[in-house]
């Protein structure tokens, strides 16, 4: 079984008077595994069911292999969904629920059998055929819902919040296994989810929605390197904000000095070498960062192209390894880690190399 | 300790008087003419003493009736079972909201009437020249002279069948919708149609439910007066008819109570199914 294409092409859906999603377009290629991401209420799941059938769209098209479903019911779409409560039926064993769909399709009992077996080979559910699936444990009953998914070899997966009810460590070796799985097959996969990591490690796009809209579509190194909206920036982690005002020429971002931070020269470049710059860059600008990329400095220091931040250490604590710091810049909070040990009161600067900011024009429309 | 003693006391007691009400009333009104009657079926009512002769005056006499009672009762229950099922699973499965809301809101309707209400209704809907009739007859599809009565053993099924599913729709309708939609979503998702979707989904899933609803039913029917007295004026007949002819024409307590205690073991049998399935859910029926 291969994937084949899919593509969502200006779907609008609205529950009664509310419209969950405001004209989607995506291009999936044949094989590709895509994650939906985006907060609670942002349309994904909606997305995921208008592509799967279960809920009709208003308007645009839904389109596998260039062949227009948009209209055809959900088994004639060449796809299988694996849902987040796993839908299994309790009163049928892990084979009964695996095999139900290859019953439907009316395949022989010897072939059916053989069939079941490989599938439950595959997802590592040997000798567990003959259990009903109430006394399958969390991870199990997950591979049965996959199990009965892929069961039917459909050319594309649909997986909604698949892993949302395993606990921490299982959920971090099934999202390989699935990933492993989606190669070994080359089936086309869509994902919804609302963990980042989740979507990070296992797609090969990530596509971010917001209020129904798409923020943006990437890899997961350009939605994470290179957000195109301070809500993308936001939602990839770099959620520490800071106002600057800047003016570009030549030389970079000129960044004028406040009572926040001192003024610095940022080069600006696509990619890791500078930093991320979305509008004209002239200025008042946003500037987004993650805690993890900020360093300690001494408040006095001025390393060449990086942004510095005057604070004052206003909590401590000490996670293990390193130090924790509230550091209070105006009358903003950011939490810094560094290995060095501060007190409550003491000034310190707070270093962001150019490539660690990402910068949003307060009026984007100006972009060159 | 001593206060401990008597706080352990006091509680005993006001623990009794609390339970109390309903000891009495279950034991005046139900253990002790349920223990009369049974004493009375197997009592000789001149010379005293044990005897069986009532029970083998009931069955010479009403043989048939008891025949009669288990089929009505019996093909009420199933066909009340089959009307429940298409109801609680159109409401589940419908596409067309419109049908599922008027059918939602029609359905009930029989639940506030009356057995003896639901009786008359039927007598002036099933009779000979009932609207039923009238209606066929206007429409063309039968002369005058071609009607029948359905107020016979038919008329019965009908008005129990009519007036019993509701209750056992609202039941099992109520369990279909508390099932996770997403096991119907995914069934459908494999290509299975709603039909097989309700045998093979749904209705393994509240089997329970359907089992305990339709029991009650049966009970319930057991116990009609109204609607064999009013429906179907002929032998033969159903026990609660025969029960009140003996005791209103002749004052025969002893064969009336012999046939209530054929009733019961009928009634008991079902609630023996009802109490093993509930042993089986983990004590909770």
């Amino acid at each position: 079984m291969a994937g084949e294409s899919l593509t969502v092409d200006g779907v609008k859906v609205s529950y009664g008077d509310v419209q969950v999603l405001a004209g989607v377009s995506i291009d999936v290629a044949p094989g590709e595994f895509i994650a939906l991401l985006g907060s609670s209420g942002c349309g994904k799941t909606t997305l995921l069911r208008a592509i799967s059938g279960f809920v009709p769209v208003d308007a645009g098209r839904v389109l596998v292999a260039d062949r227009d479903v948009t209209n055809a019911p959900p088994d004639k779409r060449g796809m299988a969904m694996v849902f987040q409560s796993y839908a299994l039926w309790p009163h049928m064993t892990a084979a009964q629920n695996i095999g139900y769909g290859l019953r439907l399709r009316k395949v022989a009992r010897g072939e059916l059998n053989r069939r079941v077996e490989e599938t439950m080979s595959l997802l590592g559910l040997d000798g567990l055929g003959d259990r009903l699936v109430t006394q399958l444990s969390g991870g199990q009953r997950q591979r049965v819902a996959l199990g009965r998914a892929l069961a039917v070899e459909p050319r594309t997966l649909l997986l909604d919040e698949p892993l949302s009810n395993l606990d921490a460590r299982i959920r971090q070796t099934v999202r390989h296994e699935i990933k492993a799985l989606q190669q070994q097959l080359q089936i086309t996969a869509i994902h919804v989810t609302h963990d980042r990591e989740e979507a990070m490690v296992m797609a090969d796009r990530i596509v971010i929605l917001d209020r129904g809209e798409i923020a943006q579509i990437g890899t997961p190194e350009d939605v994470y390197n290179r957000p195109r909206s301070s809500f993308v920036a936001a939602f990839m982690g770099a959620d520490n904000v800071i106002p600057l005002t800047a003016k570009r020429d030549n030389g970079g971002l000129h960044v004028s000095a406040s009572d926040d931070h001192a003024d610095a020269v940022l080069s600006i470049a696509d990619g890791d070498e500078g930093a991320n710059l979305i509008g004209s860059g002239d200025g008042e600008l946003t500037a987004h960062f993650r805690s993890e990329a900020a360093r300690l400095i001494d408040i006095n220091e001025r390393p060449e192209g990086s942004l510095v931040l005057f604070g004052t250490v206003t909590q401590t604590s000490y996670p293990g390894g390193i130090y924790r710091y509230t550091i209070d810049v105006g009358d903003r909070h950011f939490l810094v880690d560094d290995l060095k040990k501060l007190g409550v009161g003491d000034a310190v600067g707070i270093c962001l190399p150019a490539k660690s900011l990402h910068l949003y024009s307060a009026n984007p429309t100006t972009s060159s | 300790m001593m206060t401990l003693h008597r706080s352990l006391r006091d509680e005993r007691v006001w623990s009794f008087a609390l339970v109390a009400p309903a000891l009495l009333t279950v034991g005046l009104l139900f253990i002790y003419p349920l223990g009369f009657s049974a004493v009375s079926a197997f009592s000789a009512e001149e010379e005293g003493g044990w005897t069986f002769a009532n029970f083998i005056k009931a069955f010479d006499l009403y043989s048939n009736d008891i025949l009669f009672t288990v089929v009505i009762v019996s093909l009420s229950t199933v066909l009340i079972g089959v009307f429940a099922i298409a109801i609680g699973g159109y409401l589940t499965l419908g596409e067309n909201l419109y049908a599922v809301a008027i059918l939602k809101w029609l359905y009930r309707w029989p639940l506030f009437i009356p057995f003896i209400v639901a009786a008359q209704l039927m007598r002036t809907f099933l009779a000979k020249n009932g609207l039923m009739n009238n209606l066929i007859v206007g429409s063309g599809l039968l002369e005058p002279l071609q009607t029948q009565s359905f107020l016979d053993w038919r008329g019965i099924v009908i008005t129990f069948v009519w007036k019993q599913t509701p209750f056992v729709a609202l039941l099992v309708a109520g369990a279909m919708a508390s099932l996770d939609r997403s096991m119907i979503e995914s069934a459908r998702n494999l290509g299975a149609g709603r039909l097989r979707i309700l045998i093979e989904i749904i209705l393994p899933q509240v089997r329970p439910t359907i089992v305990v609803a339709l029991i009650l039913s049966f009970v319930v029917m057991m116990s009609v007066l109204s609607v064999p007295i009013m429906i179907n004026a002929q032998t033969p007949t159903m026990l609660t008819v025969d029960m009140a002819f003996r005791i209103n024409a002749y004052g025969d307590y002893g064969v009336a109570n012999a046939l209530g205690f054929i009733s019961y073991l009928m009634t008991g049998v079902v609630a023996w199914i009802y109490l093993r399935h509930g042993v089986r859910q983990g004590g909770s029926p």
